[in-house]
Order: structure tokens, then sequence, then C-alpha cells
């Protein structure tokens, strides 16, 4: 068997540590929550700092597919397990670390079937990361799917607002995404004539045709952009955001949706470009529908995760946006806007977990004046809602910045209409802002304890982490640049 | 002649002798016997193993063993093994019936591992007939007399419609190629495939398979039989015997060599009508068991797809998908026999509240209903990967995307038993299931089996292709 490893594998030990995670918590016994809190925070924890290590270890000048972990598995089918990083999924991998940590946190008071819910979280987180460095078509397929599964049953037992129907809804349309992707996949590799689900390989100039490339991408491209929240394939998303308990909602916002933009990156257009600058006009519609759709939704909103679920279409609509603009600045602003979106959604989900906790509703109308009770807890809250408005200082704001900026080159027309739409979405933000945190407040929460150091871990890494990348974009910017670069300058013209 | 070359088939043909006589004398003693039985099984397995590397044709070349013979040889014996396994209170069969259940439990095996030995028709006709009839009885069998007799004497009326048609078709192949020895079949037909006698022969020899298998339109008995007759049955039909007809319908197809244009075009129809047709029936089944017939008919519609790809990734992947079928279906039935400890029939409600009455049944039913789904990364997503890939292979790419929008249908309503499992609370309180130790350890060794051959499936797959190889 041909096996290749550059060092040590980061990366498996990644997915290793999830695993042995996964192994402990099943045979910790059911009444120590407490231990099984303490193992899964240290596992995501190490989960973390590998990410964090891999992101500044990453050779810049180099660039390339670092890291790389390569050892055949099925070689009658040409399927590899095969791991690599670059500058297209290091941000995403640091992501997941960062959400996968603070969710644990963020989940450090719950009480019912502890054990069975962090067992499927580290399952559910694993597929996560697996998909983000698997650069085997195969595997991609198979993490896609393992970061499903567990979805159906974190919503469905730990939810809230009709968990079942958003449970069941979410799980049969990401499965639907699935339906497209297995046949398109199956179709690339069977006409490329290689053999091979090794994703270098097939991303050759020459392997396919135009129309071959066309006719794969849209399949490809709704598959994973149903997974994206890709307008009209969205309406799974606020739902099940709603429904799900608090740290699901957090990767699920966070990082599933990522899952979906980055596959149509990594997958639809890395292999087919020629079929992405020819549907890229259609892109850019439906993901400038997407943004103001969202926005316009969510004006209407009066639960507080539904307006947030709304703002991750609108805000994923920027991301799609950002893919199709086939510019540099284009692909660094999505990707830069999946990191950054993923932190400030999962600050969102974690500050609403807070206060639902303690006033068990997420009804903006009952809330209000949450400020003076809770000022700590509400500050956060406060700090995601500016990011989502994109106000400079925060990642954010780079990240929208320069996806408009292409977008209002390559596409006017959809570009003033995003423009438009953030200013809707800024209406939208402050006025839930105003509604829920200032204005008179209700008596029957004035007794409410505020937010403690501890508890508040989770919420001051992700508000820290906005904050860092705000000040210091280029940070994240170089390391995007060094895949971006190369692949729009080795474009087919 | 070489007896050791069918040593398997003497063995069952003496273990069924064995309960043929105990059967006759004594009285019955369910634990001996069950012991008695399980063992017998367990050496049978051995048996088969031991003989898997062996070669030779016998009887006038009618009777064939190679290793595509000998691999599913194993995995009958294997699934004969398993379902004795789960036989430890036949509270579904009457207790002075219950040597009789295992003698015809010993002989139908004993008829499938001929069948996939066959190469002459009638050779293959009467073995698939003394297959069916034991199951015929088996069937008949069920505690509750009426339900029990009722889904017997469907069974055989259709099972009896089919042979018919089976014997003309055998019949018609005979009359247009004069020839009635498989092998002899190999060098002709592949040159007669435009020749409508002979496609419309094979399409009828087939339809005998057809039935074994529930494809549409044979499918008829599938949710009958499945509810009437007792649980272990009803496993036993849903592994072994799909195991069977799959081995020998793989053999059959293998002879077309790259087959006819008229001959893929029924058999895609067939494919999709059958998966579909039981994914959307099973959607509104509230039994259990009535709603894995449908998915077994669904079942019947993928493995189709790998066999009408007709090359050596098709018959592949079938075999593998066969070998899927036979744990996962197995996995099912295990938790069904478990948690209708009356022998009863299992209404989907009834598994309310199983992630509290016994965690390992019901992680044993989400991994299985996962795998039936065919979720990666569980085996029976391996099967399903296999054979998709091999219809890609020939360019069916709409059968393909049929076939995921199908596996997307059937999600739903294994989603719906997993959910009973896990999310509602039975009416009244029930006590936790007393499961013995050795019946957790074989739900364990299941789930570990679905699991690992989801994600290191490679030598699984590569017995499988030299398995198939003798076929070509």
């Amino acid at each position: 068997m041909q096996v290749e490893f550059a060092g040590f594998p980061y990366l498996s030990a990644i997915l290793l540590s999830c695993l042995a995670g996964l192994l402990l918590i099943l045979f910790i016994p059911r009444e120590k929550q407490q231990q099984i809190k303490r193992v899964s925070a240290i596992f995501s924890g190490i989960t973390l700092l590998l990410a964090v290590y891999l992101f500044f270890a990453y050779d810049k000048s180099r660039g390339g597919l670092q890291f790389v972990e390569k050892l055949e598995w099925i070689p009658y089918l040409g399927i590899h397990y095969f791991n690599a990083a670059d500058g297209f999924n290091l941000p995403n991998l640091l992501l997941t670390g960062i959400v996968f940590f603070t969710g644990v946190l963020t989940m450090w008071e719950m009480q019912v079937r502890v054990k069975e819910f962090f067992a499927l979280y580290f399952l559910l987180v694993t597929g996560v990361y697996g998909l983000f460095m698997s650069m085997d078509l195969f595997f991609i397929f198979v993490w896609y799917d393992v970061s499903l599964i567990p979805m159906y049953l974190l919503i469905a037992v730990w939810g809230t607002t009709r968990k079942e129907y958003a449970a069941m809804k979410l799980t049969l349309y990401l499965l639907a995404g699935s339906a497209l992707i297995l046949p398109a996949v199956l179709y690339l590799v069977v006409n490329s004539g290689l053999n091979t689900f090794d994703i270098v390989a097939l991303m050759q100039p020459g392997t396919f045709t135009p129309f071959q490339q066309k006719f794969a991408f849209i399949l490809l491209y709704l598959g994973f952009g149903i997974l994206a929240g890709v307008w009209p394939f969205h309406t799974w998303s606020p739902v099940g955001h709603v429904a799900a308990p608090h740290a699901v909602s957090m990767v699920h916002a966070g990082v599933l949706m990522k899952i979906g933009a980055f596959g149509v990156l990594r997958v639809a257009i890395f292999l087919c470009p020629q079929g992405w600058q020819h549907w890229a006009q259609l892109m850019a519609l439906l993901a400038a529908v997407g943004i103001i759709y969202g926005a316009l939704v969510g004006l209407r909103q009066t639960d507080l995760k539904y307006v947030i679920g709304y703002s991750s279409v609108s805000h994923m609509g920027i991301v799609g946006l950002g893919l199709s603009t086939l510019t540099v600045d284009g692909l660094n602003g999505a990707v830069l806007q999946m990191f950054a979106h993923g932190v400030m959604t999962a600050l969102f989900f974690s500050s609403v977990g807070y206060i639902y906790d303690r006033t068990h509703t997420k009804a903006i109308a009952e809330l209000g004046g949450l400020s003076r009770v809770m000022p700590v807890a509400s500050a956060y809250f406060i700090v995601a809602a500016l990011a989502s408005m994109g106000v400079p200082g925060l990642a954010n704001f780079w990240a929208e910045l320069l996806v408009l900026i292409s977008a209002f080159r390559v596409y006017p027309v959809r570009g003033i209409v995003a423009i438009i739409a953030l200013v809707f979405s800024a209406l939208f933000m402050l006025r839930v802002v105003q509604q829920t945190f200032y204005g008179p407040h209700n008596e029957k929460y004035a007794a409410l304890p505020d937010v403690t150091l501890g508890l508040g871990m989770p919420r001051m890494i992700l508000a820290a982490i906005l904050v860092l990348f705000g000040l210091y974009p280029s940070l994240m910017l170089d390391m995007i640049e060094t895949a971006s670069i190369p692949f729009i300058d080795g474009l087919p013209r | 002649m070489n007896w050791m070359l069918i040593s398997p088939e003497l063995y069952y043909l003496i273990a069924a002798f064995w309960f043929l006589f105990a059967s006759m004398i004594g009285s019955p003693n369910p634990r001996r016997d069950y012991f008695t039985a399980l063992s017998l099984a367990a050496v049978g397995v051995m048996v088969c193993l031991a003989a898997v590397n062996l070669e030779g044709t016998l009887f006038y070349r009618a009777y064939r063993i190679d290793l595509f013979a000998q691999v599913f040889k194993v995995m009958l014996s294997a699934g004969l093994f398993l379902i004795i396994c789960i036989c430890t209170e036949l509270k579904g069969i009457k207790e002075r019936y219950q040597r009789e259940f295992y003698l015809l439990l010993f002989v139908c095996t004993l008829a499938m591992l001929l069948l996939v030995s066959s190469v002459h028709l009638l050779n293959i006709y009467l073995s698939l007939e003394l297959s069916s009839y034991s199951l015929y009885i088996l069937v008949a069998l069920r505690k509750e007399r009426n339900i029990g007799v009722e889904a017997g004497i469907k069974y055989f009326l259709i099972g009896i419609f089919a042979s018919a048609l089976m014997l003309f078709g055998i019949a018609m192949l005979y009359g247009t190629t004069r020839v009635s020895n498989v092998e002899d079949l190999i060098g002709i037909l592949p040159g007669l495939t435009g020749n409508p006698a002979v496609i419309i022969g094979l399409l009828l020899t087939l339809s005998g398979f057809f039935f074994k298998l529930a494809v549409f339109p044979f499918h008829f008995w599938a949710p009958d039989v499945y509810q009437g007759a007792s649980n272990q049955v009803t496993a036993y039909i849903a592994t072994a015997s799909k195991v069977a007809a799959i081995g020998i319908l793989l053999r059959l197809i293998a002879l077309t060599g790259d087959g006819s244009i008229y001959l893929v075009h029924v058999l895609v129809i067939l494919s999709i009508i059958s998966m579909t047709m039981g994914n959307l029936a099973a959607i509104v089944e509230q039994d259990l068991k009535r709603l894995l017939a449908y998915s077994t008919i669904a079942h019947a519609g993928y493995v189709l797809i790998g066999i009408l790809s007709m090359n050596d990734a098709g018959y592949t992947g079938a075999l593998f998908y066969a070998l899927s079928l036979l744990i996962m279906k197995f996995a099912a039935f295990l938790v069904v026999v478990q948690v209708a400890s009356d022998g009863g029939n299992l209404r989907i409600e009834q598994l309310a509240g199983l992630h509290r009455r016994s965690p390992v049944l019901a992680l044993t039913l989400m991994i299985s209903a996962f795998s039936l789904a065919g979720i990666p990364p569980t085996i029976g997503f391996t099967g399903k990967f296999l054979v998709f890939a091999a219809a890609m292979q020939r360019g069916y790419f709409t059968l393909v995307l049929i076939a995921m929008i199908n596996v997307v249908i059937s999600l739903y309503y294994y989603l719906l038993v997993i959910r009973a499992a896990y999310l509602l609370e039975p009416r009244e309180e029930l006590p936790n299931l007393q499961i013995s130790s050795a019946m957790k350890s074989l739900s364990v060794a299941m789930v570990c089996l679905m699991v690992v051959g989801g994600i290191f499936p490679y030598y699984l797959i590569e017995l499988a292709r030299a398995a198939v190889r003798v076929l070509m």
C-alpha cells in the first residue's frame, strides 16, 4: 500500500482526538455528568489547539497543500484517505475548533441525557473536521453524511420549538443534497477515466470536457448549496436553527452551513472551473436574492433565534456572491466571510442560549431592557449584532467589504441590491437589539443574575476572535491568498 | 468422484436427518434442541469455511464448486447460524413443532447451498423448489394458526405461479438453444441475445428468482408473509433466502456476457419500480415487519442495479450488497425478536422508550436503520456505493439519480423507526428488557460489523471481486 505522510499527521490527530473523546464519553457512566463535560472540554480543546497550531505552522511563502497525509484505502476504486491543509480549509478548520470548543462550554449547564448529547456532538464535529481536511471525493461524501446523521437526534431529542418537524425537515433536505452530490461525483470520476477519487488528480485542466463540467457543476452546486442555505433551498435552515439546542445551533449555523459553501468551492469549483464560469451568473442571482430575502424576512420575526436564522441566510448569500465573482478578492472575501460569519453566529447562539436558559423565552416582545439586568450577557449579543451589521473593527466588515467591492465590479446591479439589503439587515439587527436589550424592562426577569466569568468564557473567546481578525485581517487574508491567487491564475480563460 | 467437494452439502443433509429422526423419537425438549441446532449450525459454518477453496465439477457437469459458490455457501451457513442464535425462545411456534422447525431450516439451507452451486437448469429448478417448499411450511408453522396459514398459502400460490413461469422459461431456453447446462449456455447465449425467444425464456427463467428476491412484479407476497410468519422465519426469509436468490441471479445474468439491450431495459424498469414502490409503500406501514418487507422490495431494486450493470464492478457490488443485506437485515430482526418477547408482531409504536429499556438494542436498531438506508459509514452504504459506481460506469446516470432519490425517501421511514426508539415514550411505564448477555454481545458484534464494513471494506471487496471473477 502506498503511504505518504509528511511528518506528524496533525490532521489525522484532530480526527483521532474527536474519536478518542467520543469513545471515552461512551465509557463514562451516565450519572457522572460533570466528568463527561470535562472530558468533552479537554478533547475539544485539544482539537482546537491542533487547529491553531496548523494555522500558524502553515508555510505561507510556500503555499499549496501542506501537512499531506495520503494512504490507499480501496485501491480497486481509486479511493484514498487523503488529508491536506491549504489556504481554503485552514480558516475553516480553525473555525470548527473554535465553535466546537466554545459549544461544549456553552452547554456546561445542561442536565438532560448529557452522555448521549456529547457523544453525538463529537460525532457531528468529527464529520465536519473530516470534510474540511479531506481531498478525496469519496471521503468528502462520507464525512458529509457523517455530519448530517447525528443532527436528527440532536435536534429531535434536545431541541425546543417544533423540534421533530424541524429535525425531519433538515435531515431530508440535506440528504436530498447528497442525492445530487453522489451521482455527480460518480459521473465525474467515471468520465475522467482516471479511476481515482483524488481531487488533486482530477482537477488537472483538460480532465473534463466543458459540457461535463457544466453538467456536474450545477448538480454539485445545488447539492452543496442546499447545505449552504442557498435561496430557495434555505427553508430548512431557520427552522433547524431555532429548534436545535444551543451548541448544535452554533455548530449548525456556524460550521455546518460552511460545509455547504466549502463543498461548492472544493468540489464544484475546483473540479469544474468551466462549469463555474458558465453558471456564475445564476450563482450571483440566487445569492443576491438570498441576501435581500433573508434581510426582509428577518425584519418581521418575533423570535430571537429566527432573527439569527434569517440573518444567516442573508450572510451565507454574501459567501455565495463572493464565490460567484470569479475574482481573487471575491474568493478571499467569501472564505473570510465563512470564518467571520461562523464565529459571529456562534456568538449569537451562545448568547441567546444563555439568555434563554434564564428567561425560558426567545420572544423578542417578552424580553426587553435586558441590558439593565444582565449587562455583560447583553454586551456579547450586541457585539455579535454589530458584527452582523458589518461595523468596522470586527472581522465581518472586511469580508463583506471585499465581497461587495468585487461583486460591484462584476455584477453592478446585483452588487447594489446586496448593498441595499445590508442596510435592511442593519435595520433589523438594530431593531432587535433595541427591543430586547433597551427600552422598558420586563419585571419578571429583574432578579436574574448576570453571566459569570466562567460561564461567559465561550462568548468571551468568540468576541475576542471577532475583534482580533477585525483589527488584523491580513492574518487571515494572507493565508487565504496562498490558495486563491494560484487558483484564479490557473483558470482557463 | 471426490466427495470432499460437496462436504458442506453432505454435512447439512446429515444435520437435517438428525432432526428428522429426533422429531420421530423422544419427547421435545426446547432447550436441548436449541443447543443441538446451534452447535450443528456453528460447525456448518466451519465446514463451509474449510471448503472455501475447493474447486471442481460433479454429476456430469451439473454441479459446480467454485469460489463464487463457496463464498455464497459461507454467507448462507452464517445466515443460518445467526438465525438459530435468535431462536432461544421460539414463542411464535408451537412447542411440538420445534424440531420440525429446525429440520426445515436445515433442509432449506441445504437447498440454497445446492442452488448456488447448480449449473444445470433442472438442477437449479429442483433446488429452488426444495428451498421454497421448506419455506412454505415454515411460514405456516406460526402459532397463531390463522395468519400463519394464510401467509403460507399466499406464499405458496404466488410461489408456484412463479415456478410455473420459470419452468416455461426453461423450456423455451432449451427449445431454442438445445442445451440446458449453464456452462454450455455461456458459449451460446451472448450470440443469441438478439433472439426474442431467448430473451423471453431467460426473463421467465429469472422470474423464479425475482420471486425469491421480491422484485416487482413478484413482490406481492412479501408484506403478508413477513407479517404472517413467526419472527425468526421472517428473519430467515429476509436474509439467507435473499442471499441465495442474488447468488443464482448473478450466475444466470452473467451468462449473457455483455447483455442484450432488451434484457437491460427490462431489468432497469423492474429495478426502478421495485425500489420506488417499495419505498413509497413502506412510508405508511405501522407494523415493523411489514415495513421491513417493503424495504426488502426496495433493496431488491438496488441489487438489480448492480446486476444489470453487467460488468465485474456491478457483480462485485451485488455480491457485497448480498453480504450487507444479510448483516443489516439480521441486526434489525435481532431487535424485533428481542423486543417482541411474546413472539407476536411488533408495531412501530411498541418501540417507544427502547433507548431506556435497552440501550444496546436501540443502538443496534439505529445503526441497522442507517445501514439499510445506506448512510455512511455503514456497510449498507458501501454496498450501495459499489452498485451505483458500477451503474455509472455503464452510463446509467438517471438510474443512479433515481436510486439516490429513493435513498432519501427511504430515510424518512427509517427515521420514523429511530424516532420511535429514541423519542417516543411508552403510554404506561414498561419494565426494562431482560436481554441475555449472549444477545447483547451478538448485538454489539452486529453493530461493529456494520460500522467496520463501512469503514474498512477493503478485504471484503477484494473477496467479492475474486469470487465474481469466475463468472466472467
